[in-house]
């Protein structure tokens, strides 16, 4: 099933905020150049087009606008900057190098420098090598919880990044702050997206 | 809401004064207001007025600098506390400073607290079960601890009159094991609870799947407003809509013009006269000075939280009571008790992907106990029960499906599987050797000697658990859900949150510190009715039970007081 029927079947065509593409993506929409237009606060610029390139290969501009779009790139970066410790920090980094080491030794290049397909090779293989995370209850995972892995758990990292933006929150998500009453069991075509809190 | 008086500098004589300004102190001040009392409430931390000391009850994620996120310092500041999952950016504030307020752990124990006006009142679970005589009976029946000196008809009345003024939403069952309350509407479960519900009740005779009864109001209630199901309640409700001593208790107590509540007030000890034979008053450091002042009351009721009550108690030193005020048992600080926690299972459930709810129900569902309730139910490897809690709702992690790209991305905007879980809370016994002690080799920055917790579950415990997860699985596959995965997360005691035990009633002043009535055996004008009372720790949420106690011995220390007997 292509894409657009999958979305009317689901009745995800259903509102327009979530069929228009917002004005903030279209202005958004030359992103695949080679030199950063940010200033991290962590990453060294590598690091950070690496960054960029995994979420932008994860979650692309569609008609809904994609993880770069909400500058989730940025903000993990203000994130591992401000609120990981030391031991955090130099993990990610020598993460993320050991991801790029991967890609040169198998691609020949590092991951922001690979052609889309062999991005797109590089992150299926990381799919099906990482492991899972268990569900969570009460704000902690449960079971035996294996490492997931960089892959995982930036692709985790960044859809939190997405999802938890101003833009999705109030203009692509279903966003009700003060919802009221309680609707227990509300056909899903009535809301549409997923709930954004 | 009218501001508080906060002026305790020209008066140090009060009738009462009440150490803590949670749960049960709240309930404690506005009893004894009421009742025509001058009373002083004597708050470690700082004045949280309702709604306007609530910074963060309207944020976003996208409000918060880091979504939520700590940083560095907040971590250290909560190196404790964050191993419960809670404390995040929009309620540490509301959660006690680990640093400054250290505990030693002889083996591992969680120790939360919330160190404000209103305590752990803005924090707590609002779960609101009444206890039975199953519970108040058990120590008596299988010989585990002592008797409590009450039973459920000393109570019942107590029950009805303070769920009348909070407010508790839930439906009547009819259940001998799980009294019913005086309720509010129950909230609704949504269509996959009611499914699961359908399906256990159907094969599991005996069991029951109800909404949580909950201090939450379904309905403007006593010039509160209703909940709007935000589910945003640990950041303080702007609409009173849940029980708290901030929105409910402490105004009602200002709004007779007897209550003063002194802030930034570190209790030394209570001050036991020894040739009046009573209690004076209480010695307190101002946390942000510290000067010691001494204030005297004809009452005291010391309401601190279970650990803190029986800390304070310990430092309560007299030539009458050496070892700690009313501590001629040697059972002060001992039999503490906490739920067991986050052991139950988890699955999926098929069929209702076209389904949706609206409105972030604060609530789950409830499983009552059903072991151990008659001679059918009863089980040969261990003594007690647990109940379970729960909910379903539309989760999956996104980042666990294998794919990527514009595809992926599209289709995890809408929601996600549903997820139904389990949890079970087991009752702990009341073990002489779960302790806490003194230590004064660590102190604080006021120079108070700290806690050291020692305390563990036990095979009691561990067999519970293992039940209840077997018993879990058991249901949620029956009821058909699929990739049913059981858990035990082994927490150790703390992390239930529902500390009890420390200064527990009693018949015997030989083997409890309590009587029947909250009062110190040989320093009766001094009263404990928060978990510290607890003789037992029955498998259902505590806190209603506390707001009981404290009304009735509330009730009772003023007509003792009017008879001068104390």
């Amino acid at each position: 099933m292509d894409r657009r029927k999958a979305l009317k079947k689901a009745g995800l065509l259903a509102g327009a905020t979530i069929a228009m593409p917002s004005l903030f993506s279209l202005l958004q929409s030359c992103k695949n150049e080679t030199r950063l237009d940010w200033q991290p606060e962590f990453f060294t610029e590598d690091e950070a087009k690496t960054i960029s390139a995994l979420i932008d290969t994860i979650l692309p501009t569609t008609d809904t606008p994609g993880g770069l779009d909400v500058k989730a790139d940025m903000f993990i970066d203000k994130v591992v900057a401000q609120t990981y410790d030391a031991e955090g920090q130099q993990n990610m980094r020598n993460a993320i190098a050991e991801f790029n080491a991967s890609c040169k030794e198998k691609y020949g290049a590092v991951f922001p420098e690979l052609s889309d397909a062999d991005k797109t090779a590089v992150l299926k293989e990381a799919e099906a090598s990482s492991p899972k995370f268990n569900p969570g209850v009460w704000g902690t995972t449960v079971g035996d919880q294996q490492p997931v892995g960089f892959y995982r758990s930036m692709k985790s990292m960044a859809i939190w990044a997405y999802f938890t933006s101003e833009e999705m929150g109030e203009n692509v998500l279903s966003y009700d702050p003060i919802p009221g009453t309680y609707e227990p069991c509300k056909p899903l075509s009535e809301v549409g997206n997923r709930w954004s809190l | 809401m009218a501001n508080f008086n906060i002026d305790a500098k020209k008066d140090l004589t009060y009738d009462a004064i009440v150490v803590g300004s949670g749960i049960s102190g709240g309930w404690a001040a506005k009893e004894l207001c009421e009742k025509g009392l001058k009373t002083l409430v004597l708050e470690r931390g700082p004045i949280v007025e309702h709604v306007v000391d609530y910074p963060t009850m309207n944020w976003d994620p996208w409000d918060m600098e880091y979504r939520g996120g700590l940083t560095p310092e907040e971590k250290k500041k909560h190196y404790k506390n964050i191993r419960s999952g809670w404390v995040g950016k929009d309620t540490e504030h509301f959660w006690a400073d680990d640093e400054a307020n250290p505990y030693t752990e002889e083996k591992p124990f969680l120790w939360l607290r919330g160190h404000q006006m209103g305590g752990k009142s803005l924090l707590w679970g609002k779960q609101t079960y009444r206890w039975s005589d199953l519970d108040f009976e058990a120590n008596a029946k299988d010989g585990h601890g002592v008797d409590w000196p009450i039973r459920y008809k000393d109570i019942e009345p107590w029950y009805t009159y303070v769920e009348k003024f909070a407010g508790i939403s839930g439906e009547a069952l009819g259940l001998p094991q799980l009294p019913d309350s005086h309720f509010l509407p129950p909230m609704e479960l949504n269509c996959v609870e009611k499914h699961v519900k359908e399906r256990i009740e159907k094969n599991f005779e005996g069991r029951n799947m109800i909404i949580g009864r909950v201090a939450h109001l379904t309905q403007p209630h006593n010039g509160r407003g209703q909940c709007q199901n935000r589910n945003r309640c640990s950041r303080g409700c702007p609409y009173g809509a849940y029980f708290s001593s901030n929105a409910v208790t402490l105004p009602a107590a200002n709004a007779t013009g007897n209550l003063t509540i002194r802030p930034y007030s570190i209790v030394q000890e209570v001050i036991y006269d020894d040739a009046k034979g009573k209690a004076t008053g209480v010695r307190i450091i101002d946390a942000e000075t510290n000067e010691v002042i001494d204030y005297s009351s004809k009452i005291i009721f010391v309401n601190a939280s279970a650990l803190s009550t029986a800390h304070i108690l310990m430092k309560s030193t007299s030539k009458r009571f050496e070892n700690g005020l009313g501590n001629d048992s040697g059972e002060l600080g001992h039999n503490l008790m906490d739920h067991t926690y986050r052991v139950g299972a988890i699955g999926k459930v098929d069929g209702f992907e076209d389904k949706y709810y609206k409105g972030r129900r604060p609530n789950g569902i409830y499983i009552p106990r059903y072991v151990n309730i008659d001679e059918k139910s009863k089980s040969d490897k261990f003594v007690r029960g647990f109940g379970f809690q729960g909910s379903g709702y539309r989760g999956g992690n996104p980042a666990n499906i294998e794919s990527f790209g514009a595809d992926f991305k599209d289709s995890i905007l809408k929601p996600g599987d549903w997820e139904f879980f389990i949890t079970g809370f087991a009752e702990c016994l009341p073990y002489h050797d779960n302790k806490i002690s003194l230590n004064k080799d660590v102190l604080d920055k006021w120079g108070q000697p700290t806690l050291t917790i020692d305390a563990e579950f036990k095979e009691n415990e561990k067999a519970l658990n293992k039940q209840i997860q077997e018993d879990a699985v058991e249901m949620l596959e029956t009821a058909g859900l699929k990739d049913v995965m059981g858990f035990d997360k082994e927490h150790p005691p703390g992390y239930g949150v529902h500390e009890m035990g420390t200064a527990r009633m009693g018949r015997d002043p030989k083997t409890s510190v309590l009587n029947g009535f909250n009062q110190v055996h040989a320093a009766k004008n001094v009263f404990v009715t928060d978990g510290a009372c607890m003789t037992s720790s029955s498998c259902v949420n505590p806190s209603l039970t506390y707001m009981a106690l404290t009304a009735r011995a509330a009730d009772h220390a003023v007509s003792e007081l009017k008879k001068f007997n104390i």
